[in-house]
């Protein structure tokens, strides 16, 4: 199979123009050729027009596809083309001239097939000058696209296209239809070229630039209209294709369009700066509101924020003064200033009204602007405004110019802006920072967690005797209870429960040295009231003032079927005896250890026993099952917590806390948050 | 929630407490006390008629001034503590080391 190459618009269209005008050429000269030896060639003026037509469709084509393919066109690139090819018509068109005038009044000066020859190439250059700067205006013009521009530009093109044929019309008579048809686009064209939406965006040399390239636009289409109109009064011209209204029609257009913009980019030239300097206050607000990236830090902004603000206001001199760590103020990012300057000149501005009026401390300095006359050669005046950063003011940025009276309110108005988003930035940049920190808190806080659930026991020590069970939740992500068991002898057994006061962290803290006091008192087998007497000179030495801890301790001697316990300002045990089927607080007095840290607390150190019989149950729980609160503020209290135990004594330990913790939860509600951690142990005897 | 008001009187100032004491609020009672300390006052009757709540760290900064108050022989006096307050300090035993009075005619004779 042929694979068909694809086809190139811009060289297809290349070549069909350069063919059609060497037919052109052909078919005139052999038009001439008749003449001259008076015989009728047969060749009809239309198959000129024709060809004329098929040779500016093309030109079109070639340059709409070459100037677009060349997207990253700039605008003065874009004129100077236009210009170059004006150069390069108008240059062959003075070569032609020249050569003419050199022949002066000889045969070869009349010669009708070198005059045609001419004329021809001419008339090419003039098209291809034409065409390709109406394109080039084209792509001005629609810079900023809108519909109503578009569907305009879109009228004109069509409009273009008829005036091409109108040549069959009128037969390049000059009468009262080509001039109205010249009128249309020439009105047209005006109205077209009031779109000049880029020149503002040119700069102050490019502008300089433009107006030259234009100039020589202007030059050349100047020029070569009058060529063409020279043209048109020789006689020995035999098909005129320069008095065509399409290529009339784009000579007022390219002539008006290039005259509006040298006139526009002109009178442009002394705002030039004004748009140049927000066009970098645009960019510069941009920079400042980017975030810092990761690896940049603060005096990035600042520094940015420094040159901003100068290059804003012309400031002749310029610094950042900002505070530390240690609340004491640095200078940062001197501009055009000598350190020692910088201390003189703060010294002085400080002393003066109205920059006398700043107080750190003082709330509100958002969007304040102060701003005076100084008197330190050669600077006259000066402006300060307040770095605020969370409602804190972090910070001063100083402006200083040699001129009185030198920041007026646009500046001061987009220093301001500046200096509300470089303090957002770096507000940003600090939460931003914080909220990593709080996430590493977090994963260890997390790890405390786990380490704090593993200092409970995952065993609980017991025998056939009695079953045992345990559970324990913590409000914050680590609390304060605690509970654990301990072999004593064979069939001896130590129960202990703990609450910590206060909660969270330190109450986890403290927590973790009631285990280890527990670990190390039991291994000397103590009686409960001499546990709770050592623990609390223990405690004593480790404690924070304000701390407690309050615990019951119990000793379970399974042989002689007997408790001995002993309370220190722990909540009183709930207990279930089968044999009247009652259940009852075990209440005997006792004192929170750490409360009275030297010999008087033993006085307050009580111990009891009692015997147990199969069928009885014991509820160890802390004060947080108690003071549940619901959504009224009813606490949960001991009463219910005895009116619930009592209905579920028969249940195993496990299904007992299991059904206790269901009741509490569904007690609170589902709206309220638990404010204290739960822990309840259950001992059933059997 | 927990509201605070001192009311001096010529010999003893009056630390009225309403609402509850729990542990985000409990720096706020011992900045109360602290202060009425540094002002030299030797009698401190602590008003918990509208205490509804008590916890252990509000009972720690109580607990915390006892040894102090003993050694500069300030007395400090609370009365009108409702039954379910009254049971957390009687339960912590606290109330064998504080005086804890029924009314302000009892806690003032303490004075």
């Amino acid at each position: 199979m042929i694979k068909l190459p694809n086809p190139n618009i811009g060289k297809v269209s290349l070549l069909v123009a350069v063919l059609t005008w060497l037919a052109l050429l052909f078919v005139d000269i052999t038009r001439i050729f008749g003449i001259i030896n008076q015989m009728e060639s047969g060749v009809m003026p239309e198959v000129s027009f024709i060809l004329e037509i098929i040779f500016f469709i093309n030109v079109y084509l070639f340059y709409n596809y070459n100037i677009s393919k060349n997207e990253d066109n700039d605008f003065l690139n874009l004129i100077w083309r236009g210009a170059s090819t004006g150069l390069v018509a108008s240059g062959v068109s003075i070569l032609i001239s020249f050569f003419y005038s050199v022949l002066g009044d000889s045969k070869l000066a009349s010669d009708i097939l070198l005059k045609n020859f001419f004329y021809h190439v001419t008339f090419a250059l003039i098209s291809l000058f034409l065409i390709s700067c109406a394109l080039l205006w084209k792509h001005l013009i629609l810079y900023q696209k809108s519909k109503n521009i578009v569907k305009q530009w879109q009228l004109f093109e069509i409009l273009l296209l008829v005036s091409m044929f109108f040549i069959f019309f009128n037969k390049n008579s000059l009468d009262y239809s080509f001039l109205f048809g010249l009128v249309i686009i020439t009105v047209f064209s005006i109205s077209l070229s009031i779109n000049l939406k880029w020149i503002p965006y040119l700069t102050f040399k490019e502008k300089w630039k433009s107006i030259l390239f234009l100039v020589i636009i202007l030059f050349s289409v100047s020029y070569l209209f009058g060529q063409v109109l020279n043209y048109s009064e020789s006689e020995l011209i035999i098909v005129n294709l320069t008095d065509n209204l399409f290529l009339i029609g784009l000579f007022s257009f390219v002539f008006f369009y290039s005259l509006f913009s040298f006139l526009v980019t002109l009178f442009n030239l002394p705002t030039s700066s004004v748009f140049e300097q927000k066009l970098v206050e645009a960019i510069n607000f941009q920079r400042l509101s980017q975030s810092i990236k990761p690896g940049q830090n603060e005096n990035q902004v600042l520094d940015i924020l420094i040159d901003s603000s100068m290059s804003a206001a012309y400031a002749d001199a310029g610094w950042l003064e900002i505070k530390d760590q240690e609340d004491q103020t640095v200078f940062l990012h001197e501009r055009f200033i000598e350190k020692n300057a910088t201390h003189q000149l703060f010294r002085h501005i400080n002393a003066q009204k109205p920059f006398s009026n700043f107080d750190w401390e003082k709330a509100g300095y958002e969007n304040k602007v102060f701003q005076g006359k100084i008197d330190f050669p050669p600077y006259k005046s000066a402006l300060i405004i307040p770095l605020v950063i969370n409602q804190e003011t972090v910070g001063r940025l100083y402006l200083v110019k040699e001129v009185k009276d030198g920041f007026n309110k646009e500046m001061v108005n987009i220093i301001s802006t500046f200096v509300g988003q470089a303090c957002i930035s770096v507000e940003n940049y600090r939460l931003l920072n914080e909220a990593i920190k709080n996430e590493r808190y977090k994963e260890e806080l997390k790890i405390a967690q786990r380490v704090q659930r593993s200092l409970l026991p995952k065993k609980l020590h017991h025998d056939e005797t009695f079953s045992i069970s345990a559970f324990s939740v913590a409000a914050d992500e680590v609390g304060g209870d605690y509970y654990e068991t301990y072999p004593l002898g064979p069939r001896k057994f130590a129960v202990i429960i703990g609450d910590v006061s206060g909660k969270g962290t330190s109450a986890a803290f403290n927590m973790s040295q009631m285990k280890g006091i527990f670990h190390s008192l039991v291994q000397l087998n103590p009686s409960p009231s001499e546990f709770i007497k050592k623990a609390n000179v223990a405690l004593g030495q480790c404690l924070e003032k304000n701390h407690f801890i309050t615990t019951s301790f119990y000793v379970i001697d399974t042989e002689k079927k007997k408790v001995t316990y002993s309370r220190a300002g722990h909540c009183p045990t709930l207990y279930y005896r089968n044999s009247d089927q009652e259940c009852d607080y075990l209440s005997i007095d006792g004192m929170g250890l750490g409360i009275l840290r030297n010999n008087l607390f033993d006085e307050y150190v009580h111990e009891t026993s009692f015997a147990f019989e199969s069928g009885d149950a014991m509820l160890l729980f802390t004060d947080g099952i108690i003071e549940a609160k619901d959504e009224a503020g009813t606490e949960f209290g001991y009463e219910r917590l005895k009116k619930v135990f009592k209905s579920k004594y028969q249940l195993s330990p496990r299904e007992i806390h299991e059904s206790i913790i269901e009741e509490v939860y569904s007690f609170i509600g589902k709206n309220v948050v638990m404010d204290d951690d739960y822990s309840i142990v259950v001992i059933k005897f059997k | 929630m927990l509201e605070i008001k001192i009311i001096k009187e010529e010999k003893y100032s009056i630390l009225h407490l309403e609402g509850e004491v729990d542990a985000s609020n409990s720096v706020e009672l011992d900045s109360s006390i602290q202060g009425l300390l540094e002002e030299g006052e030797s009698g401190i009757l602590v008003d918990a008629c509208h205490l509804e709540y008590i916890s252990s760290a509000g009972l720690g900064v109580f607990m915390s001034y006892l040894e102090d108050f003993q050694e500069r022989n300030i007395k400090l006096v609370i009365y009108g503590l409702k039954e379910k307050v009254f049971q957390v300090f009687v339960i912590l035993g606290l109330d064998k080391l504080m005086d804890i009075k029924n009314t302000k005619e009892e806690a003032l004779e303490e004075l």
